[in-house]
């Protein structure tokens, strides 16, 4: 009896245990196998384990470029996080405004770029908002009487421009994330504290932040995630084959893409993503630290 | 009774979850059965229908044009070709080529995977299933450009490269003779700010400058698998393209492409792929072989030449080796290749089908016949797959950021040796 119960929770859990098996662990695994034999062009069916050599090759592509990649990975997502959740906060507040009218339709809105599969994103914005004939960006510097600006061309603009699109297709998260927190703060907190002569800042910053933290740590630290091994869009607005904009701007896994995934190498390739998968596991333990320290 | 329902509920889940891990059964496959057809006559065994299916990446109404053809050809021995168009092709054989359960029969693509494809040891040579008296007629240039090591491995259908499309209603006077009177033209008729151009081209993309470096005798990769990003050839066709690139607005298709069917730009360099969005955009256009165009060294604008063709799944050849002959024997008739020209403008790869009096007669085959005469084929190695991206980034480099050409080629050079040392 005893013996049946001990079992029992692990075959309800059974399903769920043999999904994430199939879809998280197995891929991985393979992967770790992968890039222990000799897998590529020339040995495509026939290839045969050759033990740790495709690591001592990978690490070399962790070099001076990759340094540089990860510095950019690091600006990147800090820029990123602080924007997103500033600027997450300051609408979410002003959606939550006393008074406010179509205060749905607003919060609808602006769920939409969320709603549009990224890579459909990325493309509208590359031709419809960036591209130096038919974007709309400079059509309006054409109609003020500007020169065009290739958006994508320099580092510095193109690091601006994939930015601006990743807030475009972040920020519906944070806001929907931060103002389903915000309507759990007491209001009572806010009577209090309005009757003790609290202004609007002093409440924001005294009631809601700490109120509110616990509820959008999760999600900040998801999006910290997402933000840091982010590829599409820094991939498909400058480095995608036949778009190419001149920009040289990495992030670590538009680097490890471009010096390793070319050459149809897969074992050297799967080796440089295990080492990848142990960066992000570390980024990730260290993130999670300071969750549980804050 | 709730603990019984959780308890099925977890069971079903668990089979449902590893249903799609069974080994797919007879039923359903094309695989020609020997069994006799019921009711017939026991002295006569009839042949059992067959399909073959072809995956592409390419234009429908291409495929269609095969398709048709080849069936109406074979309707008599029961043999039906099927076009499956599927995206990035050349990846998808990467993943199913070897799987005998999901690989297609046969592929139909541009000859510059060809040896990325036998390095994989996916294909059957063309002799391991039919005669070689199929590519009799068919011009040298196709034949060679579907081997690898002497081995045929294509089967040539038609043929493409690029040619110089004009738009009569924009275009002043003749189409120039140097590349110096083109930039002359260019320079005189082109108005970035207001988004007019003269001419526009895919200036950071290999193939669409492969006219300036294989006319300036530069090259890519050779045929023993070096790159040439850093060739002084290249460099100094890279460093003469720099001045086209600067008048030729972005180089991505899409927007070349958008310019020219809008009536922005008045020329483009592309090949016979663009011809369907032209007519459709109502524009009339007139066309012109770029080996005319002759650059300051004397030599005429010499293209890549990408020959399309068919090859053989070597997974397929256990049940369908004498269905894929007949496909590729009527692949490779004249017939087909007429019929491709009149509807598609493609250039047939079979010599007999010029004879057709409307072939002869097509202006935009007659054009890509003429700079077939300067056309290089593209390099078909299995390395020449690592070359575009480095390639492009070196043009990219250049012509958009105005970087050193020697600079940039050096780095590109290094990016392609690179690449091509991961492979191994």
């Amino acid at each position: 009896m005893e013996q049946k119960r001990r079992w029992k929770p692990w075959f309800y859990c059974l399903p769920a245990l043999l999904l994430i098996l199939t879809v998280i662990v197995f891929p991985i695994a393979y992967t770790g196998w992968i890039s222990l034999t000799n897998m590529n062009l020339y040995h495509w069916t026939d290839y045969e384990v050759i033990g740790f050599g495709n690591y001592a090759r990978a690490l070399f592509k962790f070099d001076s470029g990759f340094l540089s990649a990860l510095a950019t990975t690091l600006v990147w997502t800090a820029l990123n996080m602080v924007i997103q959740i500033g600027l997450g906060f300051l609408i979410a507040l002003g959606l939550n405004a006393p008074g406010l009218r179509l205060k749905r339709v607003y919060k609808t809105l602006l769920m939409v770029p969320w709603a549009v599969p990224a890579y459909i994103s990325i493309l509208l914005w590359r031709v419809g908002m960036f591209n130096t004939e038919f974007g709309i960006l400079n059509k309006l510097l054409s109609v003020l009487g500007f020169a065009k600006v290739d958006f994508l061309a320099g580092n510095g603009i193109a690091f601006l421009s994939c930015m601006a699109l990743n807030l475009w297709m972040a920020l519906p998260f944070m806001i929907s994330t931060i103002d389903g927190a915000l309507q759990s703060v007491d209001g009572s907190l806010y009577e209090s504290a309005t009757l003790d002569g609290a202004g609007f800042w002093r409440r924001t910053w005294s009631i809601t932040v700490p109120a509110i933290r616990p509820i959008i740590a999760p999600a900040a630290v998801m999006t910290t995630f997402i933000t840091f091994k982010q590829f599409d869009i820094i991939y498909l607005l400058t480095q995608q084959r036949g778009y190419m904009t001149g920009a040289t701007l990495n992030t670590v896994i538009t680097y490890a893409h471009q010096n390793a995934f070319a050459s149809n190498n897969y074992g050297l390739s799967s080796a440089v993503s295990m080492l990848l998968f142990v960066i992000i596991i570390l980024f990730s333990i260290l993130t999670n630290r300071s969750l549980r320290e804050d | 009774m709730k603990k019984l329902t959780a308890l099925l509920l977890a069971a079903a889940l668990c089979f449902a979850a590893l249903a799609g891990c069974s080994q797919p059964t007879s039923q359903g496959s094309d695989a020609p059965s020997s069994k006799p057809t019921q009711g017939a006559n026991p002295t006569e065994v009839l042949k059992d229908p067959v399909t073959v299916t072809v995956w592409h990446d390419g234009d429908e109404g291409i495929m269609q044009t095969i398709t048709d053809q080849v069936n109406a050809q074979l309707a008599d021995d029961q043999i039906t070709v099927v076009f499956e168009k599927k995206t990035d092709t050349p990846n998808q054989l990467k993943l199913y080529g070897s799987d005998a359960a999901n690989a297609p029969d046969m592929y139909f693509y541009a000859h510059d995977v060809l040896g990325t494809f036998v390095a994989m040891d996916i294909l059957a040579p063309l002799s391991d299933v039919v005669d070689s008296s199929i590519l009799a007629d068919h011009l040298a240039m196709t034949v060679e450009a579907g081997q690898i090591g002497g081995t045929q491995y294509l089967l040539p259908v038609y043929f493409e490269t690029l040619v110089f499309l004009y738009n009569k209603a924009l275009w002043e006077g003749d189409i120039p003779g140097t590349t110096e009177e083109l930039y002359d033209y260019m320079a005189a008729h082109t108005d970035a700010a207001a988004g007019t151009y003269a001419v526009v081209n895919q200036h950071t993309n290999a193939y669409n400058v492969s006219p300036f470096i294989n006319g300036f005798g530069g090259y890519v990769i050779d045929e023993n698998g070096k790159p040439g990003l850093n060739d002084p050839k290249t460099i100094e066709a890279a460093t003469y393209n720099q001045k086209f690139g600067a008048l030729q607005a972005d180089g991505d298709y899409n927007t070349v492409t958008t310019l020219f069917n809008e009536g922005k730009a008045a020329a483009i360099i592309g090949g016979p792929w663009l011809v369907s969005g032209i007519e459709a955009a109502g524009i009339d256009y007139g066309i012109a072989s770029l080996s005319d165009i002759k650059l300051p060294n004397g030599n005429g604008l010499a293209p890549f030449s990408g020959i399309q063709g068919a090859g053989v799944l070597k997974v397929a050849l256990a049940e369908k080796k004498d269905a894929i002959a007949k496909v590729l024997t009527a692949m490779a008739a004249p017939e087909v290749g007429v019929d491709l020209a009149n509807k598609s403008g493609c250039a047939p790869a079979n010599n007999k089908s010029y004879d057709d009096p409307q072939v002869a007669g097509n202006e935009m085959i007659a054009v890509i016949q003429k700079t077939a005469s300067t056309a290089r084929p593209m390099p078909n190695i299995p390395e020449m797959n690592a070359m575009w991206g480095p390639a492009e980034a070196m043009l990219t480099a250049i012509n958009k950021n105005g970087a050193d050409p020697a600079q940039a080629a050096d780095e590109a050079q290094a990016a392609a040796e690179q690449a091509i040392a991961d492979m191994k």
